[in-house]
């Protein structure tokens, strides 16, 4: 710490933060709020306390099935999203493929891309070749814009690992298969982790490609509740928006336990 | 087999992964842009490009694109400037702060966002009993309100990319500033924040093109009545069923990003 601030610089600093976290975490509270309310309205605060919605959103089909979409599509696009992203990252570390540099930027371009513009090019794509979007479509979607991630958490780990002890291993023969999965997998993991963390994070509360991949039957949580949004909303979709905080909380907790959340966060 | 045959292996389901599906998909998109009934035309641009209505909805995105990225730099770097010299304790609740709102879906954040500056939401009473506000005020369907939503879902971006830069300033450098005689204020104009400058100019591009690409907290907060561009898209795609016009929306939006970050790249600064 720089050292003399002046008393009213620091009041000033506290009050700042205070009013920005105050921003930044009102419409969460205000979400959770509403959804404990008794009343058929959305209101908050709250009138009364119950939990009659979310015996509501637990006995409704349409929320169950569309969490049941995203749960599945999130989990598939961890696996393959950490698995392609994690090996590139593994090859763009070594730097012996030619334009390795080029590579780099090749698997983080999805980042750069505003996401309506691929969604909008996935949805006409799909339609030319395989006609009606499927399940799969939003796998392949969502893994595009998930890879970016595990490149990035990975490489970030990697570059900081050491490089020579792959070269030991091979000295002590161990083939090529093993130095991979003993030597060099072992120290990808934690960037590994924050990746498949990021995936399912990011799949799972995606709204843009699956809304424009939307279709009866085929709507996901967060389309579920934009959908909901846009017409009548009741505290029921509170409940339902509660429910997905309460998943990202869980979610930061067990990062922090694994890896750190500053390690996380400046990745 | 090689070194090379083993790499190439390794990044090979990626590289075809994305080559096919996000390459191409992109490639399809620019195709369908110019696409008309017999051959290519340029009718979909000229449509858009000739179209007062549709110039509004582009200079409404881009100055509403602008003021949040500003209103975002502006509460961005003093938080992240208090984060990065905080104490520890104090720096993880405020990295939690930041996370937990970033990781939450759009979706409910909007939607707590509707609740708070609809006609009886909490805001619009506040500044009602302040006596700032008449009877029938209301912030929803206002440009406003897409302001609030979008600074409040943007600001962690903001806040993060900072954070990164201004986190490795020597602290040695701001002591020195002091200790020659400088005030608190000016140590952060003249060497903190010169040297956060290459954070905060990241931070603004990464907010911007988000903020431009956006269509759900602008749909949900601004009603169909306050259209922005890629809101626009939306409806092109799912209402009026005219892709080759949504195709070329989204062409323009793709210029009009790549016009702001290619300079940026070719700074040198590409890597965030």
């Amino acid at each position: 710490m720089v050292g003399a601030i002046s008393r009213p610089v620091r009041i000033a600093a506290w009050i700042f933060v205070l009013a920005t976290g105050l921003f930044l975490l009102a419409p969460l509270v205000v979400v959770i709020g509403v959804s404990v309310s008794e009343s058929q309205f959305i209101s908050f605060p709250p009138d009364g306390l119950s939990l009659r919605w979310y015996r509501e959103v637990l006995s409704s089909d349409s929320y169950l099935g569309a969490a049941w979409i995203s749960f599945r599509v999130a989990l598939l696009v961890t696996l393959t999203s950490t698995l392609c992203g994690g090996a590139a990252a593994i090859a763009i570390n070594r730097r012996a493929l030619p334009g390795s540099g080029v590579l780099a930027t090749f698997f983080l371009s999805p980042l750069v891309l505003p996401t309506i513009i691929y969604a909008i090019g996935m949805l006409m794509l799909w339609s030319a070749i395989f006609g009606p979007v499927t399940i799969v479509t939003i796998w392949i979607g969502h893994t595009v814009i998930t890879i970016p991630y595990v490149v990035r958490t990975t490489l970030a780990v990697l570059s900081e690992s050491d490089p020579f002890l792959e070269e030991a291993a091979q000295t002590m023969g161990a083939n090529r298969f093993q130095r991979l999965w003993l030597v060099v997998v072992p120290q990808c993991l934690p960037g590994l982790a924050a990746g498949a963390f990021f995936a399912f994070n990011i799949s799972f509360d995606e709204a843009v490609v699956s809304l424009f991949l939307r279709k009866p039957g085929l709507t996901t949580l967060p389309v579920q509740i934009y959908g909901q949004l846009e017409f009548s909303p009741d505290p029921s979709v509170a409940a339902v928006s509660t429910i997905m905080i309460a998943l990202t909380v869980g979610l930061i907790l067990i990062i922090d336990r694994m890896l750190g959340v500053q390690r996380f966060a400046s990745s | 087999m090689s070194d090379r045959a083993e790499n190439l292996i390794l990044a090979l389901p990626g590289l075809l992964l994305l080559a096919v599906a996000f390459f191409v998909p992109i490639a399809q998109m620019l195709l369908l842009s110019v696409q008309g009934e017999e051959g290519l035309t340029l009718a979909n641009f000229t449509r858009f490009l000739g179209d007062p209505y549709y110039l509004g909805v582009l200079w409404r995105t881009v100055r509403l694109s602008l003021l949040i990225t500003a209103i975002c730099a502006l509460i961005g770097f003093p938080l992240a400037y208090i984060m990065a010299r905080i104490g520890p304790r104090m720096r993880l609740w405020l990295i939690v702060l930041v996370i937990l709102p970033l990781m939450t879906s759009v979706v409910v954040r909007t939607f707590g966002w509707m609740v708070l500056l609809g006609r009886s939401g909490l805001v619009p009473d506040i500044l009602r009993s302040l006596g700032l506000a008449g009877r029938n005020f209301s912030i929803m369907q206002t440009e406003s309100a897409i302001v609030i939503g979008m600074v409040q879902v943007l600001l962690p971006f903001m806040t993060l990319s900072i954070l990164g830069v201004v986190s490795r300033i020597d602290t040695r450098l701001e002591e020195a500033a002091r200790t020659m005689g400088c005030g608190f204020g000016a140590t952060l104009r003249t060497v903190v924040l010169p040297l956060a400058l290459p954070g905060i100019v990241a931070g603004s591009l990464l907010c911007f093109t988000l903020s431009a690409s956006s269509f759900v907290t602008p749909n949900l907060l601004g009603g169909s009545r306050i259209q922005v561009l890629a809101a626009s898209i939306y409806r092109s795609v799912t209402q009026t069923l005219d892709w080759p016009f949504a195709a070329a929306q989204a062409v323009i939006l793709f210029v009009g990003v790549l016009l702001i970050l290619v300079p940026y790249a070719r700074l040198g600064g590409g890597t965030r």
